[in-house]
């Protein structure tokens, strides 16, 4: 019998709220928290903007608060997943895992290297720099603090980072190598994604406008999410809350190019047919997408080529929406954060906006649920996520009902 | 679960050599590679002599990739010959596991260091995508067509065993016909001074592995792949399997003074996912590299684990090749494979005086009667890691 995996805790910390609550009501109401930077500045790049989490301070890891704050956006998910689900008291901590994916992770580590380099040289490596630079540090200290014992990745497939850690989750999960998994993906705002994506022409002007017609690129945010997966019967015994199930997964790579995504959208179309053919799920039972929907002109126009392609005329009338118009793109952490939300569409009934949808692009001719939350039936969604270098993750999501 | 997983392809690219059967000759003649390393002469490291990529791979963009990723596509592109492998005529059918905790670090502290000093129009905008952790896997899986998945793993020691296990499970349960799972390694220089700041690096003269006198680590470049594929799927095309991929299994430690249990969980619940008793492992590959704590966590798990058993003979080939980090678990496993193939498993270089009794150290070549090895591997985070190989596949399939 194949061992089943349900979602049984969710934590988030975004600019649009530290509790799933608030985050969820955030997302309905359709608010936008991409706003001037306060905590991290360029002297190249004036003015920019982002979407910012007001960490409070037990939150914070108290050595150096702007350089570990990935760290500290992680363990704050983690522990809200936590305790929403309730599993830690009486658990078989080393059957629980952990599961986290980053875009960059633990880039603030070498910009303080950079900054203190700038006077002393080689002199600046301290004797703890390699300990923190690597990425792993981030799942390993979430497990460490919460004393669990199962197995403990750490994936970086860029922006699919935070989706694809739901899908190892899930792996881990119906093997029997665990019974539980923490899963999900943080990321912060850094140097060199604003660098970056400004010499590539990719960084809004503005507030990112994910399919609209005036689209010009990405608005960052930071934030992180994650989700406990916890397999069925085992949440059963111990009387869990059971949110919702992950019912699978599609991969896919488009070997196309180093930055730019497959303009037909063929790795992401391959990802969707795949999580619908290994799930078993036909394609009119999908009545939702969570769409990765950055907002440059490339990404939401393969992406719109690959839902065309696998959902035919339905595409124009199934609800797609991309909630970094809301928090931003918060890069490792965007497929959890929306895996999140495709948790709380199932349980709620509803689902979350477009925003800033002044004038969607007339070529797309699809429901991109602008502007408010619309409370609809969800049994099945879809959460899509396309990373740098042409990493495509689709996660299948179900309604749990008794 | 990853029972039926054949290993058709190997490359291996390391101080000693760069084809598997040669690396294993250097290994069982004792050979050691390790030497002052050239920017901090009081620490030992292993380099690669005169490594020039082009020999082995010719792939556009080449020039901008940093040397760990010109290591991994070099390793890729042998272990495909060594598979026969066409990856273009798998089509969507070829999948990418990369073991990389530090493979994009140097090409990120060199972008990011631009910024700093000569700011954003000054630094060579060609570096930024290349800056990004999941860079070194995109540009092996673009270089060789890898449409299935691309993932980067990062686990520090544990990388290399854990992207096997997730290659394996991938392959097996028909997520792509083949995979390719790359491990490389070149240590950049900060890696290097933080690490001997921290005193975890001993000189050259001075580096001993589960010796009583090991006084820390010599960091050691190279570079390891494997293809992976599904024994029917390798039957079909004639391919002979080099080896197979039993099981796997990880483990953390969330306390330092749990992780010999962690590391006991780790390779008993692979050999029970392998279905192989404890007294069915001819050879056990350690992952231990010299660093104290370290080696004596890993000397008293094994320890433990074969208490009740005949003397289960124990490599660690760090002794003669350094730790290799993201490379280390998967060379540690095609040296092993290696090692039953010949019949004949390779001393610990330098070790005259253990730590730790109990596990059968090997200080002169060994002969070996058996097929089945398990891999060790830990970080010094937690993670622990163990896979079980063998030269012949599971009875039941």
């Amino acid at each position: 019998v194949k061992r089943r995996v349900v979602v049984t805790g969710c934590g988030v910390v975004t600019a649009a709220g530290l509790a799933v609550d608030r985050f969820w009501q955030a997302l309905l109401d359709g608010d936008c928290f991409i706003r001037p930077l306060t905590g991290f500045a360029h002297p190249d790049l004036p003015g920019l903007l982002g979407a910012e989490v007001d960490l409070p301070p037990e939150d914070r890891l108290p050595e150096n608060a702007h350089r570990d704050r990935c760290g500290a956006l992680a363990l704050a998910a983690a522990r809200r997943a936590i305790a929403h689900a309730g599993i830690l008291e009486g658990a078989d901590r080393d059957r629980i895992g952990v599961t986290l994916g980053v875009t960059m992770g633990e880039e603030r580590q070498v910009g303080d290297l950079s900054e203190r380099g700038k006077t002393q040289g080689l002199a600046a490596v301290d004797a703890g720099f390699a300990a923190r630079a690597g990425n792993h540090r981030l799942s390993s200290s979430i497990a460490a603090t919460l004393g669990l014992g199962g197995p403990v990745l750490l994936n970086a497939t860029a922006c699919s980072s935070g989706n694809a850690a739901v899908a190892w989750g899930y792996e881990l999960v119906t093997s029997g190598a665990a019974d539980a998994v923490l899963a999900g993906g943080a990321d912060t705002l850094t140097r060199l994604i604003y660098c970056g994506f400004h010499r590539m022409s990719a960084l809004s002007k503005g507030i990112c406008r994910p399919f609209d017609a005036h689209r010009d690129g990405v608005s960052f945010g930071e934030g992180a999410g994650m989700l406990v997966l916890e397999e069925l019967e085992h949440a059963r015994r111990r009387g869990a809350i059971i949110l919702a199930e992950v019912a699978g997964y599609g991969l896919s790579n488009d070997v196309h190019h180093i930055t730019a995504p497959h303009p037909e959208g063929d790795g992401v179309r391959r990802a969707i047919l795949q999580a619908l053919a290994t799930t078993g799920t036909p394609p009119d039972a999908i009545d939702y997408v969570s769409a990765h929907g950055t907002g440059t002109p490339y990404n939401d126009l393969g992406e719109v080529r690959a839902l065309k392609a696998v959902f035919g005329a339905r595409a124009s009338t199934l609800p797609t929406s991309s909630i970094k118009s809301i928090i931003g793109h918060t890069n490792g952490a965007a497929g959890a954060i929306e895996a999140v939300a495709c948790t709380l569409a199932l349980v709620h009934q509803a689902v979350p906006p477009t925003v800033n949808l002044a004038e969607p692009d007339p070529a797309f001719g699809m429901d991109f649920v602008p502007g408010k939350g619309r409370a609809m039936r969800v049994d099945t969604c879809l959460n899509l996520s396309a990373g740098f270098g042409g990493s495509n993750v689709c996660t299948v999501w179900r309604r749990m009902t008794s | 679960v990853t029972a039926g997983v054949a290993m058709t392809g190997v490359g291996v690219l390391t101080p000693l050599a760069d084809d598997l059967a040669a690396l294993g000759a250097a290994l069982r003649a004792g050979r050691r590679t390790i030497t002052p390393a050239a920017e901090l002469p009081d620490v030992g490291e292993a380099r690669i002599a005169d490594f020039e990529a082009t020999k082995y791979a010719n792939v556009r963009g080449m020039r901008l990739y940093n040397r760990t990723t010109r290591l991994g596509i070099c390793a890729a592109r042998l272990a495909l010959d060594d598979a026969g492998l066409d990856a273009a005529a798998l089509g969507e059918g070829l999948g990418l596991v990369l073991a990389s905790t530090y493979a994009h670090l140097d090409t990120l502290i060199e972008y990011d260091r631009g910024l700093a000093t000569v700011g954003i129009q000054q630094t060579n905008p060609a570096l930024m995508p290349l800056a990004i952790p999941s860079a070194p896997g995109a540009t092996i899986a673009l270089a060789f067509g890898a449409k299935a998945f691309s993932i980067t793993l990062a686990n520090d020691g544990a990388s290399g065993l854990d992207a096997l296990g997730l290659g394996a499970r991938l392959v097996g349960s028909g997520r792509a016909a083949a995979c390719l799972v790359v491990g490389a390694f070149s240590p950049c220089a900060e890696l290097t001074l933080s690490l001997a700041r921290a005193g975890q690096l001993a000189p050259a003269d001075a580096f001993r592995v589960f010796d009583a006198r090991h006084r820390g680590t010599a960091l050691g470049e190279a570079g390891a792949a494997v293809i992976l594929e599904r024994s029917d799927h390798a039957a079909a095309r004639g391919a002979v399997p080099k080896g197979f991929v039993r099981g796997h299994a990880s483990t953390f430690a969330a306390d330092p003074g749990h992780a010999e249990r962690a590391l006991h969980r780790a390779a008993t619940t692979a050999l029970a996912a392998a279905g192989v008793d404890r007294d069915g492992v001819a050879l056990v590959s350690a992952g231990a590299g010299g660093v104290p704590e370290r080696d004596r966590i890993e000397a008293r798990a094994l320890a433990a684990l074969f208490k009740e058993t005949a003397p289960v003979p124990v490599a660690a080939i760090k002794a003669s090749l350094g730790d290799s980090v993201d490379g280390a678990g998967l060379l540690q496993a095609l040296v092993a494979l290696e090692a039953l193939r010949a019949g004949t498993a390779p001393p610990i270089a330098g070790l005259e005086q253990p730590a730790v009794s109990g596990p059968a150290y090997l200080t002169t070549p060994t002969p070996l009667t058996g097929d089945v090895a398990l891999v060790t591997a830990t970080s010094p985070l937690g993670a622990c890691a163990a896979a079980v190989v063998s030269l012949t596949e599971a009875p039941n399939r």
